[in-house]
Parts: structure tokens; sequence; C-alpha cells
């Protein structure tokens, strides 16, 4: 089953991308899966109509069990960003105050590696934040602040 | 989520933390030396100090401080507070000691090869033992010249000569009964000619060169004393012992932190806490330098304190006071870190 959800998500993801102007390649590379089955997706072949239901009900969720989720059921680092890049249309402003001491803690809980140290401070990379807010909760110094951009 | 490990051994400790990064903290509590700066500059304490006046005096086997492994997060502060490298945080095997963004505690202490002459004076001063002096000493028998002859027929095999030989230089070896060979090492003796005036029978014949004709054929070379002084990183805690007993001013000693100690003589019940904790051997009981003078409760050798304030956390009668008005660390970008470090001003 979870197989069928995960197939439901990269094909809402594959869409999405061939609506951005990517190409097949690109998408299977992105995806992690094999080009001929990108096709057969975009054609609409070999997947159910019900995972795709499902799939579209899971991007609905808030952000967090979005990825959350997306990242158990796909269980690939690579094609999770991609699906949670591309399916989330949200986008987020950061701070990270100078309270911040450095540990690395946010770094290893970001499922889509959207942040880094630099001089001891994380820096978020606002492209790539979902607005999951993990981060923003486990943060021992209380040093971030994630807004959701009107 | 990556959760953080612990696994203890004897009193030492590691929290692990791996993920993205592989981050270590060791605690080592041999080098520890109860000072509690890393329970004060721990940004989620998760630090707790012991009972470290109750272990120093006990022997009692409880680790100096105990670090929550949940409330930990491995930022590494405490081991860059740390002024006796007690606490190292490791991230992907590196030290962050070694890592330039991360500041670092400067402090030193190194002894000029140039200038040492191995005396060991601070070998036998150091309080934590973390001075050696290896050194070769030159040859004896080519810093005395002389001659020496026993007249075997005159000898009469009275050991007298083995005896005296402040040198163990003379040996009587028996070769039969009542039969010896009497023989002189001439690398060990010194021509000092005790034998030669204690013989009864007048059977040695000895002279010393030196003597008669002061150091003509002595090679300033030979004289020469080689060596080599080294400081255990591990242990030293910068206190400046050996800086202030070495007699050709071959060491320099840089110290972390710059500040005062006060001790309130009132208060003091002489329980000598401090003095046991003390890594400097910087407090003692002095003594009455004449009769019926009575010596102050405790004095305090500022010169070799180093203001880490373990004397000042022992002490149960608040009776001492150390203060911090600098802390001599290396550059970095991030406030919270400057703002760690400055904290332990006070």
């Amino acid at each position: 089953m979870p197989k069928h959800i995960a197939s439901g998500l990269k094909y809402l993801a594959a869409v999405e991308l061939v609506r951005d102007g990517y190409s097949q390649k690109e998408i299977s590379k992105a995806l992690n899966m094999d080009r001929s089955t990108v096709s057969h997706y975009l054609h609409g072949r070999n997947l159910s109509l019900s995972s795709i239901e499902i799939a579209e009900l899971i991007i609905k969720f808030n952000p967090r069990d979005f990825i959350v989720l997306t990242d158990a059921i796909v269980g690939d680092k690579e094609a999770t960003k991609t699906i949670v890049k591309t399916c989330l249309d949200k986008k987020y402003s950061v701070e990270v105050k100078d309270t911040c001491i450095g540990c690395g803690v946010c770094v290893d809980i970001c499922l889509i590696d959207a942040i880094m140290l630099d001089d001891l401070k994380a820096h978020i990379d606002t492209e790539l934040c979902c607005g999951c807010l993990m981060c923003e909760e486990k943060c021992p110094t209380n040093s971030i602040n994630i807004m959701e951009e009107s | 989520m990556a959760t953080n490990t612990k696994e203890a051994k004897a009193k030492d400790f590691n929290i692990e933390r791996s993920a993205e990064e592989e981050r270590k903290l060791s605690f080592k509590d041999e080098s520890c030396i109860g000072c509690g700066i890393c329970e004060k500059i721990c940004p989620v304490e998760a630090i707790e100090l012991g009972p470290i006046g109750a272990i120093v005096r006990t022997g009692s086997d409880e680790a100096k401080i105990e670090i929550d492994e949940d409330k930990c997060v491995l930022c590494g502060m405490c081991s860059v507070g740390c002024p006796v490298d007690a606490l190292d945080l490791e991230i992907d095997g590196k030290s962050i000691k070694g890592i330039e963004t991360y500041p670092r505690l400067i402090s030193s202490a190194e002894i000029s090869d140039e200038d040492c002459v191995y005396c060991r004076a601070c070998e036998r001063i150091c309080p934590q033992e973390a001075v050696t002096v290896a050194r070769v000493l030159p040859d004896r028998a080519k810093l005395v010249t002389g001659e020496i002859e026993i007249d075997k027929e005159k000898c009469i095999d009275c050991g007298v000569c083995e005896e005296m030989c402040p040198a163990d230089a003379i040996t009587m070896e028996e070769i039969g009964p009542n039969e010896y060979d009497i023989s002189v090492d001439e690398d060990k003796c010194v021509y000092c000619l005790v034998c030669k005036r204690a013989c009864p029978e007048d059977a040695i014949k000895a002279a010393c060169r030196g003597c008669s004709y002061g150091e003509y054929d002595i090679n300033p070379e030979d004289a020469e004393i080689a060596g080599k002084a080294v400081i255990d990183e591990e242990t030293c805690v910068r206190c400046g012992w050996c800086e202030e007993v070495c007699p050709k001013e071959a060491v320099e000693v840089v110290k972390p932190f710059e500040g005062e100690i006060e001790i309130d003589l009132d208060k003091c019940e002489t329980c000598g806490a401090c003095i046991d904790i003390c890594p400097c051997d910087a407090l003692e009981f002095p003594k009455a330098t004449k009769a019926g003078e009575r010596a102050p409760k405790l004095q305090k050798n500022e010169e070799f304190c180093i203001y880490c304030g373990a004397c000042e956390n022992v002490c149960p009668n608040e009776a001492i006071e150390v203060k911090r008005t600098n802390i001599n660390y290396t550059p970095t970008k991030s406030k919270s870190w400057q703002k760690g470090l400055e904290s332990l001003k006070s």
C-alpha cells in the first residue's frame, strides 16, 4: 500500500514538473524512478486513481504531516525533497536570531536539508523551506522564527 | 530524528549524536579540575557540577560533572570554556579546538629548547606533574684526567682502598683461596687520591692532572648536557609555577583568564578544602615564621592562580571569591558564543 501512495505522490509531482517545463529525463532523475515509469505515469498508466486521490489528500495536510508522511512513504530523501518542493506552493520567510549557538539540532532534524551551519549560526534556505516548523520547535535557544508569506 | 546516546566508562563518558554530521562530546574526569565553568557556560543547562569537595577529599567514584544527555544539544560551548581540555567536542572526528569558526581559549605553556639547561626545577615544582625533563649527562671520565696504578707486589689485599673509594672504582675479586685481584675502573675513577692516602702499604701511585695543571686538557664540549623538556598538554593547567622557578627564563606561560581572588579570613574555618582542590598549588596554610607569631589562616599565591573558581565552589563558608575580569579567546563571528564566553566574567 505505501508503494501505491508513493506512486500517487510521484505522479502529482511529475505532472507539476512537466507543467514547469522539465523533461522526462530530468523528472526521472529528480524523483529517482526510471524514465519508462515516468512516461507511463504521465499517460495515466500503471497507477490507480485511488492512489492519486490519497496523494492529493496528503498534499493538503499541514506541511509537517505532509513532509513526515512523504518521507516515511517514499523512503528516498531526494525524491521526498522534489515532491515536497513541487507540490507545496506556500512561501516562508525565515529569521535566525543571534542567540543561535550553532548546535546543529535543526540541521539534523530538517527532512529536506534546507538548513546549514555557517560561522556557528544556522542558515535556512527559504527556497527549500516548507514550513514544517520542526526546527523552530526543537531549537534549544528558541532562535528560529518561520513565517508564512502572504 | 537523531537522538543522543551516552556511553560511560568508569568516570569518563561520551555523548554522541549522528545524523548529517557526527558529533561527539567526551569528558575525561582525570583532567577535570572541578571549576564548574562548563556548568556556567552551558546554554541549555544540561551540566551539573558534582559535590566536588567530597569527591576530591574522599576519592569517591562519582564523576566531577554530570551531563544530561537528553538536554545536551552538543553545541560544544562547554568544551571551549573548559580551561583544561577535560571536555572535547568532535565533529566528524575533528576537535572543534582545531576548527577555525569556533573560538578557543588562548593559553599555552612552552619551554624553549634553546634556553633550557635541564635543571629539572620545573619538573619538581609542577603541581600537575605535567613536566618531564629527560637529560643525558656527560661522560664523567671525560671531565677528569689523571693516572692511577696499583703496585700488586706491594699490595697486601687489605681492601681499604675498595671500601673507601667514593666513586666505587676499585674492585677486589677473589680469584682463588686467599688470592685476590685488584683493579681500578678508570671510567669511574675521579683521581681524588683518597685510595693513595689511605693505603697502609703505599702501594698506590696516583696523580690528578687537573689539580696540577688546571683544566688544560678538558674539552668543553665533553661537559655539555643534552636533553629535552616536555610539558604534557593534557595535564598542564597553565599555573605558571614552571615559569617562576626557571633560573634561565626558558618557560613562557600564557593564562586564559585574568582576574583576582579574594579571601575573607573572618569567614575561613581552615577546613583546607580549597587547598585540596586547587589545581595550581596557589593556596596554602602559612607557617609562623617566628616563635609566638600567629600566621594568617590561609594564604594565596595569586601569581599561580588561573582564576578557575574551583576553590570558591568548594568553600563551605563562602570565604573565597574569584573574579574573572578578562577572558582571552580567539575571535568568533557568533554573537551567542561571544556572549557565552563573556558570561564567564564576574
